[in-house]
């Protein structure tokens, strides 16, 4: 029997005020189908007041700590194994986005982790430094006031299958008490409505000031009509596709693109000694397996310095029998005509480089999941891989001699993960941040960003909202109007 | 590895470790009787995929610590094939392996290692019983029992689940003893910490990583990784071994 799962939700739009689009996933023999509400442009601009209307009535008037409460029993619904949203979405994603299901049962927990409420203050006090200025004027350390004021309609356009990046725009949005319409990807449809769903659990009025519906990505008049409402339009996907996204956002709306980029990893010779790599290589493999580097954050070289015990090559050859057991413990996701394209590509050109001479090396071919490709010239032609668990291990005499190399990718760059003794961390880190690597964070952790992190170099939720300012010369010029000034 | 019309019954066959077993039989060429207790519809889903391999195989109830439930079971088997060549004791009762849930030993009581007793060494027992006059009279067979790595390095203290397999290794070596007049063996295989299955679930990830770090071969098992020795020590590649216990952990213990 096949089984069926609604995507989406739409507050105000009944169920055949929609149109419903079918997409069917394969993985492993099962098959499923989604179904994801389209509405028309009539459809999309009733949503657009609906959420609108809701948020002025419903969600304007708490006050962030309430918020903060509210999404942090939501997130407490979805860490309990046993609720029921929380298991469809462990039935339903490794179907859907073909990854290991425990892949998604540890990633599920540890993006939930980074939204319970400690985690949701720190990341407010990250980025406003006093949260109350979202509730009211508050007094700057140099005179006068600020207020931040939240956009009254938010738009998410999302791409991708990394389950957690739909709960990163949608938590940021409800922080910033705004009112939210998301358009779901084609790859993973279900996770933002799952969210609605929970957090209607909680407090309805609050689910409803958001809306996630679908439609067919670069459709020009519902994106338009859209972006002329919104006040922030934040996306996800290729550079074209940003482009062409940005091309029908009014100049009076603010566009938060966020581009293809990719991550490294830097391991230095006193992590390459038999007490310590092993830890070392498990954490590397860890971040390359886990969605199958998908994610902007996942490494696509590691940087290897010589001097060590151990040297790059042996690093190349121990990391190539990490990823095999990775692919027993998270075997990769079935990769579509299209990828498989790319990885033979990729792999056959890694091949000829190692058939060249003896700077290179190649570990990979039929039958496996994973590919290592080794090089000690400074090569750096196989970058970025074709994603999937390719790598390639490049041999350096110093990691300081990193920035220079990766500097061509400066555009791409986001996710540096080191492993190295805490003075070079912090000297590779000033030189790194110079090169555009805007997250700096230890092997192991790179697909699980902290709560609060600068993605790609911005504060999320200031990027939001519209600072205020009450100048102290406003102040002082109230005074003599006062009735009790003499 | 000559497998190929071996009658093999498994027992506890239907889901996890017994599944893969049957299913490498069945791959081999055997003709595989799955026992279940209850999941009939587990049992022959493993079934149908043993049969996906062109042989023979059936499902077969019986509660294992049941005589009676055995006994009717083994004339089934026989019945339909004549004989078994090879048994796989590898049911248990349902034990779940969870760290930070177990009884610490102030806690247990009697009953527990009782349970645990009757679970294992009671099923071993009367299997066993059931099929041996048949391959004493025919001077041949093999039988594997299933127990576990943690009887020689408990990491975990699963105190009456490792007793209770303890004590079917002490079975085996004395049984070994006896048998070999008839040119009848009976070894175990002791797989470390298998997941994924219905039992390791409720291990926590953490836990399976630490002990992946341990291990020689940086991962724990699948239940795929056990079922390459039980066909080992089912098939004459292991005609001179008999009363050994082969560690399927990946190099975890060393003995």
């Amino acid at each position: 029997m096949e089984m069926w799962e609604t995507a989406g939700y739409h507050p105000g739009l009944g169920e055949t005020e929609v149109q419903w689009r079918e997409q069917t996933f394969e993985q492993g023999g099962e098959r499923r189908r989604v179904r994801v509400p389209v509405p028309d442009e009539k459809g999309l601009q009733r949503l657009v007041e609906v959420v609108r209307k809701n948020r002025q009535t419903d969600l304007a008037s708490l006050s962030v700590s309430e918020v903060v409460h509210r999404i942090d029993q939501t997130v407490e619904r979805l860490l309990d194994r046993n609720h029921p949203l929380r298991r469809r979405m462990e039935d339903w994603l490794p179907v859907v986005t073909g990854l290991a299901p425990d892949v998604i049962r540890t990633g599920l927990t540890a993006s939930m982790k980074t939204f319970r409420k400690p985690q949701l203050l720190r990341w407010l006090a990250e980025d406003f430094g006093n949260p109350a200025m979202l509730d009211s004027f508050q007094p700057r350390v140099n005179g006068g006031f600020t207020r931040a004021i939240s956009p009254h309609l938010l738009v998410h356009i999302w791409s991708g299958n990394v389950p957690g990046i739909p709960l990163w725009s949608l938590v940021s949005g409800l922080l910033v008490r705004s009112a939210q319409i998301g358009k779901v990807a084609s790859a993973e449809p279900l996770m933002a409505g799952w969210f609605a769903q929970a957090l209607e659990e909680v407090d309805p009025k609050l689910a409803r000031c958001l809306a996630v519906v679908g439609w067919q990505g670069g459709d020009e008049s519902r994106e338009r009509l859209l972006f002329q409402e919104a006040e922030v339009v934040s996306a996800y996907g290729s550079n074209e596709t940003l482009e062409a996204i940005q091309s029908r956002i009014p100049v009076t709306t603010r566009f938060l693109p966020h581009g293809h980029r990719f991550g490294l990893a830097l391991v230095g010779k006193e992590a390459l000694n038999p007490a310590r790599v092993a830890d070392v290589l498990r954490k590397a493999a860890r971040d390359v397996a886990i969605y199958d580097q998908q994610g902007c954050y996942s490494p696509h070289c590691f940087y290897v310095e010589k001097g060590g015990v151990l040297s790059p090559r042996q690093f190349a050859r121990m990391l190539a029998h990490e990823l095999d057991i990775m692919q027993i413990r998270y075997p990769r996701r079935t990769l579509s005509p299209r990828e498989i394209g790319e990885w033979n590509r990729w792999n056959q050109q890694a091949e000829w480089r190692a058939l060249e001479g003896e700077e290179a090396e190649w570990i990979g071919g039929d039958g496996r999941f994973w590919s290592v490709a080794y090089e000690e010239t400074g090569d750096a032609s196989l970058l970025p891989t074709c994603l999937n668990r390719a790598v390639l291990v490049s041999a350096v005499n110093d990691l300081e001699e990193v920035a220079g190399r990766i500097a061509p990718f400066r555009a791409y760059l986001q996710t540096a993960g080191i492993a190295a003794s805490s003075r070079r961390m912090f000297q590779l880190a000033d030189r790194l941040a110079e090169t555009g690597i805007t997250r700096i964070c230890a092997l192991g952790h790179m697909t699980v960003p902290s709560s609060g992190w600068h993605h790609d170099g911005r504060p999320v939720l200031k990027d939001l909202v519209r600072l205020v300012d009450v100048e102290p010369s406003a102040e002082v010029a109230a005074e003599p109007h006062n009735p009790y000034s003499e | 590895m000559d497998l190929k019309s071996q009658r093999v019954l498994v027992t506890g066959g239907s889901r996890g470790i017994g599944a893969a077993i049957a299913r490498a039989f069945a791959r081999q060429g055997a003709a595989v009787a799955v026992n279940y207790r209850e999941n009939r519809e587990a049992a022959e889903a493993t079934v149908r995929s043993c049969r996906q391999f062109g042989g023979d195989a059936l499902p077969v109830q019986a509660d294992v610590t049941d005589e009676q439930e055995v006994r009717r079971m083994s004339e089934h088997i026989f019945a339909e094939w004549g004989a078994l060549d090879v048994v796989i004791n590898n049911a248990f009762r349902p034990y779940p392996f969870d760290p930070e849930g177990r009884k610490p030993f102030s806690r247990l009581e009697w009953k527990d290692y009782r349970d645990q007793l009757e679970g294992v060494l009671t099923g071993v027992y009367h299997v066993t019983q059931s099929v041996l006059p048949q391959m004493q009279a025919k001077k041949s067979g093999s039988i594997v029992n299933i127990v576990t790595d943690l009887i020689a390095r408990p990491t975990v203290p699963y105190h009456e689940y490792t007793t209770a397999k303890s004590a079917v290794v002490g079975f085996t070596r004395n049984l070994a003893a006896e048998m070999g007049a008839y040119g009848i063996r009976i070894n175990c295989v002791a797989p470390g910490l298998v997941y994924p299955t219905d039992s390791s679930r409720h291990t926590k990830e953490s836990i399976r990583e630490a002990i992946a770090d341990q291990t020689p071969l940086r991962r724990i098992a699948t239940p795929e990784d056990v079922t390459g020795p039980v066909l080992f020590l089912a098939s004459d590649y292991s005609r001179f071994m008999t009363g050994q216990i082969l560690y399927v952990d990946g190099g975890l213990v060393m003995s």
